[in-house]
């Protein structure tokens, strides 16, 4: 048996328990006594100068202990927002422009939303009624909200120091290269797209209570964020206080998916509140705040080439993007319409030149930041969409025509013309079997039954490719208790994926003990010192990894323990199946004996003491994994109405070794829910003329809901574990919606094929489609 | 949300007389509509009279050719209730596909008609079906309930008791969902009766209302077919996000031949 395969089995999720009888304790659970609340202050113009601030009415009314305005926040000279974005770098060499946000706006505002001044009160109520009366005065301006308008000369701008709105412009690959090939290639074929607006819409809209002991300097900040040590860090130099006087922790989160990775005013501004009114203050946002202030996502125009020559063969890619990053730079920045996509443009397919280029542009909306899969998602659309449109336009079978250019098996390991090293995998045994699983004989039949009942009937393969990402390096701990509890901490963060259940298997099944056992702790800088908190698909590879090297080094320890108790030598002492034994004497001594003594100096090695098996690891990777799979799809289409349905959907996906598949396929299963939203419903609108946010409730922004969703049929390729981490792990939280749109999309214009429909933009409504059939004007 | 006096009524007489002493009271029937719009801000009672207790608007009656809903029926009383399946279908079809079990479970239909939301389904079925609402006062044709955008033929602090339904020989209703909502983008009660053919539309317009060009097409001939070529103008229709009115216009017809063929299917 091989090492990873031990944890390889569905095991329910222990949290669930909690979860589905109410038992979750979420931001709003948690309460301090005396607390007050917040209520924020928001721009209600997408772009103004603010001319003056009244908070005098505000200030009397009942139970109002604190008003911090804009220009107070400015005086003080607290750091602005932070910029990580690991792309900042200008085709021309010179630096990408980063204008200074703050987390109160004073003299500008730059989206609706954006806030001004923070109430502190007795009750939300009260919080919420001074915060309506304080009286702003604002002088309108011009606004752009278009990716794409936002860099013409007459344009709205944002800030004097940023001309054109132009915040990076991007260039990565091969120009020479690309220029040469697209000048000579047999077939050229060249298609723009979009990649729609999106917003996540966690199920908890984010919140927090911020807390200052006066007596000790120390601020506590419980939040409801997935990102917790960095932020943690970020936070206190923003407020210019030692980070070790932050502690910040995260209680149960229900939905992250990006929208709470980055560092937002809200927390900051209660945490210097605190210190000022003297006691615990408590915000919770409400739908319509979510909508306005979470980070949004995608939203990116493409003009996608690819060269091709008179044998279908790829020569060359060019992806040239249009990236909305926002009013101003989020935690993030410019990253994900420029490196975020640039990364695994090409996808699985033997490119041999590849140029991605790109504008990340300032519009006033709020700002943009990684959502599920940050660039990766879009840069797999990319390439599925031409590839697609290249066979169709060709006239060759757009199965045959990736599988002519999947990069093989033995042409691995493979260095992409964009840089991204592939380790592993088997691209070509991945697509063959989705498409073995997806019953192409017996696709005839079911074009005519749906034909026969008036409805379309389409179908898509879409291989995909992507990486995990975010911090490179994870902290786990164990603990030992007299009571027999064992307490594993970790630096990763589930906001609702089961680590609770996954990370404790790697540890139960390494030391033998049961499940039951271990206390999971997570997302609390008290826990553990580093945490690369929810982010690229790493809590597996990178927390998981560093689980298994803490349980290693703990047998290690205890081996040492139990030959000092068997009176032997440490060489002789193996370790299976929680009982630790002498080869040579055939003594033996089980690990909670082991446990039990570790409590005991007495009972120890001279060089250790009590508590000796409390073991902290850290693990780094050396690079992230990539993990891929083929997705494939059937739809139907109501050519009368527009309306889409998503009839089969199956899926094969290559994530090395998967340590819980239940877990494993609720991944995917959301994943793939999320990128039907993205292709068929979901799109954030800000209107043009004013740039008021018009899709600000769920009346107006259309989520997946159950009925949209098929049923899913999904494998795991698992002939190919990554050595990049000692689980052969490969990351699984942000696949699903990499190859769900592109296929869906795909799919529905393969239903369309015979009315002659090459393209719509996304999401597919049903009037785009039932326009883009009659030819009639939207 | 602003403070107000909660009253309860124990009669129509009761709740008649609370509501005109307040100085803005309002009805509070299942409040899935006034409590998120109070929430909201956007509107202050200084009282709300709670409907709940009140037997008269209660329970569900059939009477030789006449389906008697007290307004206090929840959408789901009406869409689970046996006679109504029975004999009218296509009403426990739309009653049960309003909304979502939560909202379903405190709704009602005298809410939703004294409400009037151009997107709600009620209103199609009241119009579609030529029902009669009954209030404390007077009976009022569908004809001539339906108003405009929220607004119905009711005077101030005047009170739904029921809702009558003549039984048809045949009624079909088809809902189009918006995206996000799951109100009515469009939707078309079809039915025929005595009294004739109805369609009535939902969700296209400001305000529910009968589509005569398809009615005289059914009146001829009460199947699918019968449409075939019978266009709905766009022009009063609404024009939003989720739809253009020429969509909205196109949508009718489709939706009407499917009420029909839905009509036809069952026998109501
Ligand atoms: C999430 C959600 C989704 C929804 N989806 C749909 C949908 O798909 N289709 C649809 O049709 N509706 C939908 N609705 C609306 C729902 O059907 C409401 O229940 C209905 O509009 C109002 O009924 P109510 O009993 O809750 O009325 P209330 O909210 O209590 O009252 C509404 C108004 O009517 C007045 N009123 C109430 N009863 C009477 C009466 N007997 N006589 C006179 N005036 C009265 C009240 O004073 C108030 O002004 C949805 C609502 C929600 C919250």
């Amino acid at each position: 048996m091989t090492e990873h395969a031990r944890f390889g089995k569905s095991q329910v999720r222990v949290e669930d328990q909690r979860f589905l009888t109410g038992q979750g304790r979420y931001i709003d659970d948690v309460n301090r006594p005396k607390q007050k609340h917040a209520a924020f202050v928001r721009s209600p113009h997408a772009h103004a100068r603010v001319v003056t601030m009244d908070v005098s009415a505000a200030r009397a009314l009942p139970g109002v202990a604190l008003i911090v305005t804009g220009a107070e926040w400015a005086a003080r000279g607290f750091g602005p927002l932070p910029c990580r974005s690991p792309s900042k770098v200008n085709r021309d060499g010179t630096p990408f422009k980063e204008p200074t946000r703050h987390c109160l706006a004073s003299d500008t505002v730059r989206y609706v939303g954006e806030p001004v001044a923070m109430v502190v009160a007795g009750t939300a109520d009260e919080a919420r009624r001074a915060a309506d009366a304080v009286i702003v005065e604002y002088a309108e301006l011009a606004s752009v909200t278009d990716r794409a308008a936002a860099l013409g000369d007459d344009a709205a701008q944002l800030w004097p120091e940023v001309p054109n709105n132009l915040c990076l412009d991007f260039e990565q690959g091969n120009r020479a290269a690309v220029e040469a090939a697209m000048a000579t290639a047999k077939h050229v074929v060249r298609l723009d797209m979009g990649n729609n607006r999106l917003t996540a819409v966690p199920m908890e809209p984010r919140g927090a209570i911020a807390d200052f002991d006066a007596a000790t300097g120390q601020y506590t900040l419980v939040n409801c964020s997935q990102n917790i040590h960095a932020n943690r860090d970020l936070m206190a130099s923003m407020l210019k206080i030692d980070k070790a006087k932050l502690h910040h922790l995260a209680p149960d989160i229900g939905g992250g998916f990006g929208a709470k990775n980055s560092v937002y005013s809200e927390p900051v501004v209660m945490l210097y509140a605190a210190s000022k009114v003297g006691c615990p203050i408590k915000w919770i946002a409400d739908r319509t705040e979510a909508f306005l202030s979470d980070t949004h996502g995608r939203d990116q125009q493409s003009t996608v080439t690819l060269a091709l020559d008179e044998h279908g063969k790829f020569l060359a890619l060019h992806v040239d993007t249009v990236g909305n990053v926002g009013a101003a730079c989020g935690t993030m920045g410019p990253f994900t319409p420029t490196g975020g996509t640039a990364r695994t443009t090409g996808s699985v397919y033997a490119i041999p030149a590849i140029l991605y280029t790109s504008k990340a542009v300032f519009t006033n909306t709020v700002q943009t930041d990684p959502y599920r899969g940050a660039g990766r998602p879009e840069a797999v659309f990319h390439v599925e969409r031409i590839v697609e449109f290249a066979a169709r336009t060709l006239g060759i079978d757009p199965v045959a025509l990736r599988r002519q250019n999947l990069i093989k098996t033995e042409q691995l390991p493979y260095k992409t013309a964009v840089g991204l090293e592939i380790d592993c995998g088997d691209f070509p045994a991945v697509m063959e079997r989705v498409l073995a699983m997806s019953d192409r004989p017996g696709y005839a039949a079911r074009v005519a039954t749906s034909r026969a009942k008036g409805l379309r009937r389409g179908f898509a393969v879409t291989p995909y490719l992507e990486t995990s990402g975010g911090a490179p390096h994870e902290e786990a701990r164990l603990a030992f208790r007299a009571d027999g509890t064992v307490v594993l901490s970790v630096g990763t963060h589930s906001t609702g994926m089961g680590h609770e259940t996954a990370l404790a298997q790697i540890a139960a099944d390494t030391l033998g003990i049961d499940l039951t056992r271990i206390r999971f702790v997570q997302a609390d800088t008290d826990a553990t010192s580093i945490g690369g908190g929810h982010g690229g698909s790493r809590g597996i590879e990178v927390g998981g990894s560093a689980v298994l090297k803490v349980a290693r080094m703990v047998i290690e320890k205890a081996r040492g323990i139990a030959a000092h108790l068997l009176n032997s030598h440490v060489d002789d002492i193996t370790f299976k199946a929680g009982v630790l034994s002498d080869t040579k004497t055939g003594q033996s001594v089980a690990l909670d004996a082991v446990i039990a003594a570790a409590g005991d100096t007495s009972r120890l090695p001279q060089d250790m003491s009590a508590g000796a098996l409390d073991t902290t690891a850290k693990f780094e990777r050396e690079t992230y994994t990539v993990p891929n799979g083929a997705h494939a799809c059937e739809v139907e289409v109501d050519p009368e109405t527009g309306v889409i349905a998503v009839d089969k959907f199956w899926c094969v996906d290559d994530f090395g070794s998967v340590i819980n598949p239940m877990l494993a396929d609720g991944q995917v299963m959301g994943g793939i829910v999320q990128g039907l939203g993205q292709a068929l419903l979901e799109e954030v609108v800000y209107d043009p003329q004013t740039g008021q946010l018009l899709t600000a409730s769920l009346l107006e922004y259309a989520l997946p809901r159950a009925d949209h969703v098929p049923r899913m049929e999904i494998a795991f390729f698992e002939g190919a574990p990554t050595k990049r981490n000692p689980l052969g792990a490969k990351g699984s939280g942000e696949a699903g919606c990499c190859g769900a749109t592109p296929v869906i999309v795909n799919a529905v214009l393969d239903a369309l094929h015979e009315y002659g429909v090459r393209h719509i933009e996304m999401p597919l409504t049903s009037e785009k489609v039932w326009s883009a059939i009659t030819g009639a004007s939207a | 949300m602003d403070t107000f006096t909660f009253k309860r009524a124990a009669s129509v007489a009761e709740a008649v007389a609370a509501a005109t002493a307040g100085v803005d009271a309002k009805f509070l029937a299942g409040g899935q509509t006034l409590l998120p719009v109070m929430k909201q801000g956007l509107a202050a009672p200084s009282d709300l009279v709670s409907l709940a207790r009140v037997a008269a608007m209660q329970g569900i009656g059939v009477n030789g050719g006449m389906i008697s809903i007290g307004a206090m029926m929840r959408h789901a009383d009406v869409a689970a209730h046996g006679e109504i399946k029975a004999l009218l279908p296509a009403l426990s079809v739309l009653a049960g596909g309003i909304a979502d079990p939560h909202v379903r479970n405190r709704g009602t239909i005298g809410g939703s008609l004294a409400n009037n939301d151009p997107a709600a389904d009620y209103p199609a079925a009241v119009l579609g079906l030529g029902a009669t609402v009954v209030t404390d006062r007077r009976r009022i044709a569908a004809d001539d309930f339906f108003q405009g955008m929220f607004t119905t033929a009711l005077e101030a602090g005047e009170l739904i008791t029921r809702v009558e339904f003549p039984v048809p020989e045949r009624a079909g209703y088809i809902k189009f969902p918006h995206p996000a909502s799951r109100y009515a983008l469009v939707g078309v009660m079809a039915s025929k009766s005595a009294q004739g053919v109805r369609v009535a539309v939902t969700g296209a317009g400001a305000c529910v209302f009968r589509a005569t060009a398809l009615e005289q097409a059914l009146a001829k001939s009460f199947t699918p077919g019968a449409l075939d070529g019978v266009a709905v103008g766009a022009d009063d229709l609404t024009s939003d996000r989720a739809g253009s009115a020429s969509y909205r216009a196109h949508l009718i017809t489709v939706l009407a031949k499917r009420a029909v063929a839905r009509a036809l299917e069952v026998r109501s």
